[in-house]
């Protein structure tokens, strides 16, 4: 197994809202390798911003908190860190890029300012240099005529433009985890498939790790080394992208990739829907928060949470329907620790 | 999201634990959900302000409509044998003022026309800035252009100014003054409305309602009005307290409320005269519309506050803390 | 550019045009018309026509508002009805003093309450906002004259650390001390005022920026708090506040005129109720006519900072719609 880059462990993480405390995240584990893509999968709501946003530490800022759990990254744990320790991490050893890059750039500075400005932050260069270096950072994620550009603001470029100067931005200090949040949700098909190119292609060159965040199973098959499903603020499924679509296991996961047109075994027939939605998050039901909609739902699903069971080759569910034909995985979200 | 979304969460907000996950069952009969007034009323009334302030306005509301059973004197009875006593003397609750009128009665008195200008003025304020509005936003043309410049003109002279000149042309009177008040209130319901109608008018709903040939006034009452009509209700109710302060400055300029009839403004018009001799009169009519005023304006807040989804409950690091220690046990 | 203020100045001039018609068609639809108003009381027929004649009050409407907006292209407002005194005579100097006071109190709330709103937003719901928020209900909800009559009751004759009214003591005229003097009782009574609005506006337009996705991102990167609130934020969060500022000077205007009745102060507002009761109409509708003129270069100069402030604001393509 290959360096491990970021290890999640038990994190919890919650709000505080008019009805009461909500957890927005419940015990979950995940591990990022060094250079590999992670892809965390599920449907809105299901609570993969509110990782990403603890990774980053600035879940703080949006009103909630981390209740437990480790965020070791590189040995140190960023839950225990305090908010000046993690400014410095921040946009320099771990980047973040948003799922609305028009409104991820700050109206009133060109774009240009808004690159260097971390160049100047992190690596203390003076303004001409860090100019002259954000030019070429517009130069590498394929901005033609970055001189001019850089002069512009954020309302004079297109969707897919501004998403190419967010991830300059995220890649000025070449940090070592990209976290992209639903990077090419609010973009045209064309130019989704250009940004996703491009990620692949800077990851490559630069050698980071990323933690990709969709709620769309072909973005994470094209993208993704190893693919955690999340649903309802907890992870129910996790393993390589190979084993995951050869051999889902978890119901939800089953369902979320027979929802996708054109996919094997869908083809001609009607498009297949999970039927519900996912539930609020203050609002879960007991036992499986998936039973509901489960189509194999079982008595035992209501009424306790399922454990983590090892169903192939590095690869995990969680769900009852494998208590008689596998492992549990100790130490794994579930109800086991807790 | 429903009414049983509390039911996760166990009392004093601590994080549920999963025993208690176990009485709430999907299959439970879902009540049916609680209307949007419902619901703006249940956040509403958990406000201690704004109930203190329907509480206050509502007896104020009170004392003015059972005004001549509750005033002890006739309002305008002068009386210079008694003139200038202090509180409390002679069944006089807070004294008399220069002329020997009781103060009390007088406030009283006051309190009816104050009242009924600040509702009258936001009353027909709505309905004329709604009716407006809606022909502004809804069909556009010429129609905005005229009502947009007629803003522009209104926002470029001082209201106080033109209230003021149209009372010293026509004379005083209080149908005068409510009707110059209508006349230079409106403006701000009638924007509000155009605004919501503009981004409403392309909206999917609207040119469905059009398709099937509802008419143009059913789709303005029965579809965009009724969206613009909460922030409506927070305009109209910030502009009672609005009319109320503009009654008492234009009767304190002497523009206003005649004698015999009075009113607070007019009052502290006459206590400002008197202010060496007795000073205490000039603080009963001030605090009668500061407190009026500041309780429709905390109802006017509580309404605009139960209204806003945004609003989130603030964690203090105390409670943070103390959530912590709930669930690590 | 150029295209853009030729178009905002004839749009003024179209408002201006607006309000004299308004204001002169207000005076002309008195009861009785100006005639019987401006006439002396007791004047023979006779007498009354040569007066009506003189003042050209015997000739058709149209054509004495036409007079009336050509002696003001030359810069002439007309005389006074009672003793024949230039309008400009009476007007300018309480427009200085109007100035003086609204400029002090203006200028001190805004150095107050922008800050004070700003350091609100970044904590909500602590001490300080606590106290905003409390002056703001206080402020909105308190009748300005009555401020004034307890603040004279209290400071001028209880204490008698402070003149009671007027803008100088008898005798002490041009004397700055004397002046600040009086100048501290209405200043204070206006600030209320003015903080009550402009703390709430600096804050919630704070708010609503420090929610923004670009503000995530600036501390995504890693930028401090403190740049984070006075670079990102600041310069967003003044967009809201510039316009509200053009928009308020009719009421920075008009607030000022209950205040300074209060305090006896010679200034415009004042002038304008004194003369509202005379029937002044000359002297009514210059001082309209100034206060809309101010107002719409206060409104140009908003819109200008607006553009130098917003980046996607072009002042040369169509601009803002209001």
């Amino acid at each position: 197994m290959a360096e491990r880059l970021l290890e999640i462990e038990n994190l919890t993480t919650g709000f505080m809202t008019e009805k009461g405390f909500v957890k927005a995240t419940d015990n979950i584990s995940l591990t990022i390798e060094k250079g590999k893509t992670l892809c965390l999968v599920g449907e809105s709501g299901s609570g993969k911003s509110v990782t990403s946003l603890s990774i980053m530490r600035l879940i703080d800022y949006a009103g909630g908190s981390i209740l437990d759990g480790k965020i070791v990254f590189r040995g140190d744990d960023l839950a225990a860190k305090d908010q000046e320790e993690m400014r410095k991490i921040r946009g320099n050893k771990i980047a973040m890029i948003f799922q609305d890059p028009m409104s991820a750039l700050n109206p009133v500075f060109s774009v240009g300012d808004q690159i260097a400005e971390s160049l100047r932050l992190h690596q203390n260069k003076s303004e001409s240099e860090a100019w002259k270096e954000a030019v070429n950072l517009l130069r590498m994620v394929g901005i033609p005529a970055p001189e001019i550009r850089a002069k512009q603001y954020p309302h004079e470029l297109s969707g897919g433009m501004c998403q190419r100067v967010v991830i300059a931005v995220a890649l000025a200090c070449n940090p070592e985890l990209l976290i992209a949040d639903e990077p090419t949700t609010a973009l045209d098909v064309t130019v989704q498939a250009q940004i996703l190119d491009l990620l692949q292609k800077l990851k490559q060159e630069l050698g980071m790790s990323i933690l990709l965040i969709t709620h769309d199973m072909g973005v994470a098959a094209e993208m993704a080394d190893r693919i955690a499903v999340m649903y309802a603020g907890a992870i129910v499924e996790e393993g390589t992208v190979e084993e995951i679509f050869a051999n889902p296991s978890h119901p939800y996961t089953v369902g979320l990739l027979q929802s996708i047109p054109g996919f094997e075994g869908t083809r001609g027939k009607e498009l297949y829907t999970i039927k519900g939605t996912i539930p609020g998050l203050g609002n879960l039901p007991g036992g499986c928060r998936f039973h509901p909609r489960c189509p194999h739902v079982m008595d035992k699903c209501k009424t306790q949470e399922p454990l983590d069971f090892k169903v192939g080759n590095d690869h995990s569910a969680v769900c009852w329907l494998y208590e008689d034909k596998a492992p549990v995985v100790l130490g794994r979200n579930g109800g086991e620790t807790k | 999201m429903s009414a049983n979304l509390n039911n996760d969460i166990a009392p004093g907000g601590q994080p549920s634990v999963q025993p208690q996950r176990e009485d709430v069952q999907p299959t439970a009969p879902l009540k049916k959900p609680p209307g949007p007034w419902m619901t703006v009323w249940k956040k509403f009334s958990r406000n201690v302000y704004a109930m203190t302030g329907l509480v206050v306005v509502l007896i104020f509301v009170i004392a003015a409509i059972l005004a001549p059973l509750l005033a002890p004197y006739e309002p305008s009875h002068i009386d210079l044998m008694f003139a200038n006593l202090p509180a409390g003397t002679d069944n006089h609750l807070l004294g008399t003022d220069e002329l020997g009128r009781d103060i009390f009665s007088r406030l009283l008195y006051s309190s009816r026309i104050s009242l009924l200008v600040g509702f009258a003025v936001a009353a027909a304020s709505v309905i004329i800035g709604s009716l407006i509005g809606s022909l502004a936003g809804y069909f556009g043309g010429w129609l905005d252009t005229i009502f947009m410049r007629f803003v522009d003109v209104m926002n470029s002279i001082p209201l106080l100014f033109l209230n003021i000149l149209v009372l010293a042309i026509f004379g005083s009177k209080v149908s005068y003054m409510i009707m110059i008040l209508i006349f230079t209130s409106w403006m701000s319901v009638a924007r509000l409305v155009r605004g919501t109608f503009l981004q409403l008018r392309e909206t999917q709903y609207v040119e469905a309602a059009k398709a099937i040939g509802v008419s143009s006034w059913g789709i303005i009452f029965r579809h965009l009005l009724r969206n613009a009509s909460f922030p409506i209700i927070v305009n109209a109710t910030l502009m009672v307290g609005g009319a109320i302060l503009s009654e008492s400055a234009l009767s304190y300029l002497g523009l206003g409320v005649q004698e015999p009839d009075t009113s607070w403004g007019k009052m502290l018009s006459n206590a400002q005269e008197f202010m060496l001799i007795d000073p205490i009169q000039a603080v009963y009519p001030g605090l009668c519309i500061f407190i009026v005023v500041l309780a429709v304006n905390f109802v006017g807040d509580g309404i605009r506050d139960a209204l806003d989804p945004r609003q989130k409950a603030m964690v203090s690091r105390r409670r943070l803390k103390q959530w912590r220690k709930d669930y690590s046990k | 550019m150029t295209e853009y203020f030729i178009r905002r100045v004839l749009q003024s001039i179209l408002v201006l045009f607006l309000i004299t018609l308004i204001t002169f068609g207000l005076i002309h639809a008195a009861p009785g018309g100006p005639t019987k108003i401006f006439l002396a009381p007791g004047l023979s027929q006779e007498a009354a026509k040569i007066q009506a004649h003189n003042l050209g009050l015997d000739q058709p409407v149209a054509v004495q508002y036409i007079k009336w907006v050509g002696g003001l292209l030359k810069g002439d407002l007309g005389y006074t009805f009672k003793n024949h005194l230039p309008v400009g005579q009476i007007l300018w100097p309480t427009v200085g003093n109007t100035v003086v006071l609204m400029g002090v109190a203006w200028l001190l709330s805004l150095l107050i309450a922008v800050p004070w709103g700003i350091y609100n937003s970044t904590k909500e719901y602590g001490l300080s906002d606590q106290t905003a928020s409390f002056v703001s209900y206080v402020g909105f909800a308190m009748p300005t004259f009555w401020f004034g009559i307890l603040l004279q009751e209290m400071f001028a004759l209880n204490l008698d650390w402070l003149p009671l009214s007027d803008m100088w003591t008898m005798g002490k005229e041009g004397n700055i001390g004397n002046l600040f003097m009086h100048l501290i009782l209405p200043v204070t009574v206006l600030t209320l005022g003015f903080l009550a609005a402009y703390s709430k506006y600096a804050r919630s337009s704070m708010l609503e920026v420090l929610e923004q996705d670009y503000i995530r991102t600036a501390r995504a990167k890693g930028v401090k708090e403190r740049r984070v609130i006075f670079r990102h934020a600041l310069r967003n969060a003044l967009i809201p506040i510039i316009t509200v500022l053009g928009l308020d000077l009719p009421i920075l205007v008009g607030g000022a005129a209950l205040t300074e009745s209060v305090f006896n102060w010679p200034g415009m507002g004042r002038l304008f109720i004194d003369m509202a009761v005379a029937r002044e109409y000359s002297v009514l509708m210059a001082i309209t006519l100034i206060t809309a003129v101010v107002v719409i270069i206060g409104n140009l100069i908003a819109d200008i900072l607006y553009a130098v402030v917003d980046p996607r604001v072009q002042l040369g393509k169509g601009g803002r719609s209001a």
